[in-house]
């Protein structure tokens, strides 16, 4: 009798667990496996006709074009994390010094990542466009003439990573802002008054301290930046040729243009493989860093 | 009272009787739906039909006039549901793979039937007993055959008799529209069209001509009324590319050879820059779908009404527009397959185009329609649309067309951008970018196999 009243308290935590582990597994992990699973499954005409093996991922390692799309992609995320770290927390420090209608330059400053990113993609379209655009207009005041951002890989890759500033530089704004205002005076206070310049203060004291909020919010854009789509499916399509086809544009086409869901979902592996590792290595480069054991 | 869930004892039996009941309550969800959908149709032709679509205003006329007149004539209820073309697709071949009977008739652009064919997301018309009015153009018509009729077949299908899998119900097909300010006849070539450029166009507009540039599929319907008017393939019949051969790229340095009269931002143009441009009467011609025949006179969006006429694509050896037409279905799983039947063989007859083309000009897709004097009077762009039916030339009839397309579409953008920094040296551009896409496309269907 004892032991079974203990068997059935003991059931009762897991029973209250039982809804968000079944959602947790229908939503996230059961969608995971079932693309781990595609990627070794051969579809032909949309049907699921063979086990394929590691044909798929073979295939798309020696996919050229797959090649480029990474390449392209890590460039893209490269480009866009420093750009928007760097002028995010410039602009984190500027509103945090109590400016006169700091309010209103936070609601100024996070507009843009507010606009829905195909709508981001359609407006920048219209900047861009050689016909109607203002893009080139302006670039002619400065004695640009006829660049056409969107016609020349070099420039059309530019402009998809201004595109992206321009939209997520007020995420890592708002994290970094939010980071600021929670750190401790004193030890800037007493810097100050020990003769500290304001390079050596930030250098010294805020950026040590603020570094699990900057590493929080380089991987969530990180994260983030590897899957743009819309705004650059909108735009260019992955053109010219496939200066701006990033994975994520070129994985869509391949699983729902080309229908080889196969080799789509081998990609997605394959770039899930290459993102645990970076993040396992950043993980690893955060906890052996300065100031921590 | 106070045996509330949080302080309810949990043991094995009672979690185990728990998990038995909701297992055989879920086993019987699928059963209760199907004799919920079941009871809803009949198989003799009555009751009910559920029609699925992608948006486009071509459509417009189908929706709102042709369905509501159907359930008049015949009492059988329509149900229309429409989406984005994307959506569609993909939630079509869903509902055809699982057959699960969610739509009677998928109208699908021309491109998917191969894929739904073999695939088995579509049943074949001749075995439900479909009757074909003669009167459909047969460029159109052949559109729903698989295996296709002609051109090159895929090995798994070479020996099996063509069949009717969907028909045909808008010729969407590419045709030239000219400002009549220019030209004061149909130009018949495309030295014409070179020649009034070189005479007419200045830099800054008028241009000579406008194209869609972006990669894919914009920049291949440039090209293929050119490739298959000097007398090129996309394929030929073994399925080698044939893009790559002395017409291919004589027709893409005919292309570029338009540069000097084309907007210089052209190879980020897609439809809407394209049309904006000739709308504007910022140009002498371009080729473009059917659609834009309901634009050019519209006073509201157009500065050129009354001046723009239609002709069949231009020639050099032949006229060959691509044709991209709507096309129906019927469901693998269609409750109703019958009435499905019912509606496709009286939205085709002869009586019903007729007055499909007397409804603010649709492309029909009978020959009787697009060329009854009473009507052409009012709409004058379906003779050119006959004409460009007559005339056109279908992409290759396979699954792996869309790959194809993108690849040949990649490289052609490409080579538009060289052409457009350099302005010089066309035949080496073509000649480059027209074989690299050759051995890729190559190297594609060598490995998806069923092909070479």
């Amino acid at each position: 009798m004892v032991r079974g009243r203990r068997a059935s308290f003991a059931a009762g935590p897991y029973v209250l667990l039982l809804p968000a582990a079944v959602a947790l597994a229908a939503v996230s992990i059961y969608p995971l496996a079932y693309g781990v699973v595609a990627s070794v499954r051969h579809y032909r005409y949309g049907l699921d006709v063979a086990y394929a093996g590691i044909t798929n991922y073979v295939q798309v390692l020696q996919d050229d074009t797959f090649i480029t799309a990474l390449e392209t992609t890590a460039k893209y995320v490269a480009l866009c994390v420093v750009i928007e770290t760097l002028l995010g927390l410039g602009l984190a420090m500027l509103v945090n010094r109590q400016l006169r209608g700091a309010s209103l330059w936070r609601i100024g400053i996070i507009l843009p990542m507010t606009v829905a990113p195909v709508v981001v993609g359609v407006m920048w379209r219209l900047i861009y466009a050689s016909d109607i655009g203002i893009a080139d207009p302006v670039m002619g005041l400065f004695g640009i003439h006829d660049v056409h951002v969107l016609g020349s890989d070099t420039t059309a890759f530019l402009g998809v990573v201004l595109l992206d500033v321009w939209e997520w530089t007020p995420l890592m704004f708002l994290i970094l802002l939010a980071g600021l205002q929670t750190l401790p005076q004193e030890p800037l206070e007493a810097a100050v008054i020990d003769g500290a310049s304001a390079i050596r203060v930030f250098f010294d004291h805020v950026l040590p301290m603020l570094r699990p909020v900057l590493f929080v919010a380089i991987v969530l854009r990180t994260i983030d930046a590897i899957g743009t789509f819309d705004q650059i499916y909108v735009l260019t399509r992955g053109g010219p040729g496939v200066s701006t086809q990033l994975f994520s544009i070129y994985a869509y086409n391949t699983a729902f243009l080309f229908t080889q869901y196969g080799q789509a979902m081998a990609m997605v592996v394959i770039l899930l493989a290459i993102v645990l590792v970076l993040a396992a290595i950043a993980i690893r480069l955060v906890r052996l860093g300065p100031g921590t054991r | 009272m106070t045996d509330s869930i949080f302080s309810r004892r949990y043991s094995r039996r009672s979690m185990l009787r728990a998990g038995l009941f909701g297992a055989a309550g879920l086993a019987a969800v699928p059963a209760v739906l199907e004799a919920c959908a079941s009871s809803s149709t009949s198989n003799s032709g009555g009751g009910k039909i559920v029609i699925g679509t992608f948006q486009d205003n071509a459509m417009v006329p189908f929706r709102d006039v042709f369905v509501k007149r159907f359930t008049s004539e015949t009492g059988i209820q329509v149900q229309y549901n429409e989406t984005n073309y994307d959506a569609w697709y993909q939630n079509s071949k869903n509902d055809g793979l699982h057959k699960t009977g969610a739509y009677d008739i998928y109208v699908m652009d021309d491109n998917w039937v191969p894929e739904f064919a073999a695939g088995k997301v579509i049943q074949s018309l001749d075995k439900l007993g479909f009757h074909v009015n003669s009167d459909i153009l047969p460029n159109g018509l052949n559109q729903g055959y698989w295996p296709p009729k002609t051109g090159a077949k895929m090995k798994d299908f070479a020996s099996a008799t063509p069949e009717l899998y969907a028909i045909v119900i808008i010729d969407d097909v590419e045709i030239l529209y000219y400002n009549k300010d220019y030209f004061p006849n149909a130009p018949k070539t495309w030295d014409d069209i070179a020649s009034a450029a070189a005479a007419k166009a200045k830099a800054g507009g008028p241009y000579g001509w406008s194209a869609r540039g972006v990669k894919g599929n914009p920049i291949v319907q440039t090209y293929l009324p050119l490739l298959n008017s000097y007398g090129g393939n996309f394929v030929n019949d073994d399925w080698s590319p044939g893009f790559a051969s002395a017409a291919g790229v004589g027709a893409l340095e005919r292309l570029f050879s338009f540069i000097p009269y084309m907007p210089t931002g052209v190879a980020e143009f897609d439809t809407d820059q394209e049309v904006q441009v000739f709308l504007q009467g910022n140009c002498l011609a371009l080729t473009e779908y059917t659609g834009l025949s309901h634009q050019v006179d519209d006073a509201t969006a157009s500065k050129v009404v009354g001046k723009i006429n239609m002709a069949a694509t231009p020639s050099q050896e032949k006229s060959g527009p691509a044709i991209g037409t709507f096309i129906c279905g019927v469901a693998s799983g269609a409750p109703n397959p019958q009435g499905a039947k019912q509606f496709l063989e009286w939205f085709t007859s002869s009586k019903v185009q007729t007055d499909f083309a007397n409804t603010n000009g649709s492309a029909a897709v009978t020959k009787s329609a697009l060329s009854d004097p009473n009507i052409t009077s009012k709409y004058r762009w379906l003779p050119a649309i006959a004409d460009a039916v007559n005339n056109s030339v279908a992409k290759p009839h396979t699954p792996d067309e869309p790959k194809m397309e993108d690849i040949l579409g990649t490289r052609l953008n490409e080579a538009l951008v060289q052409a457009l920094q350099q302005k010089s040296g066309y035949h080496s551009i073509a000649q480059s970018k027209l074989t690299q896409a050759a051995n890729e496309i190559t190297a594609y269907l060598k490995q998806q196999g069923g092909y070479i």
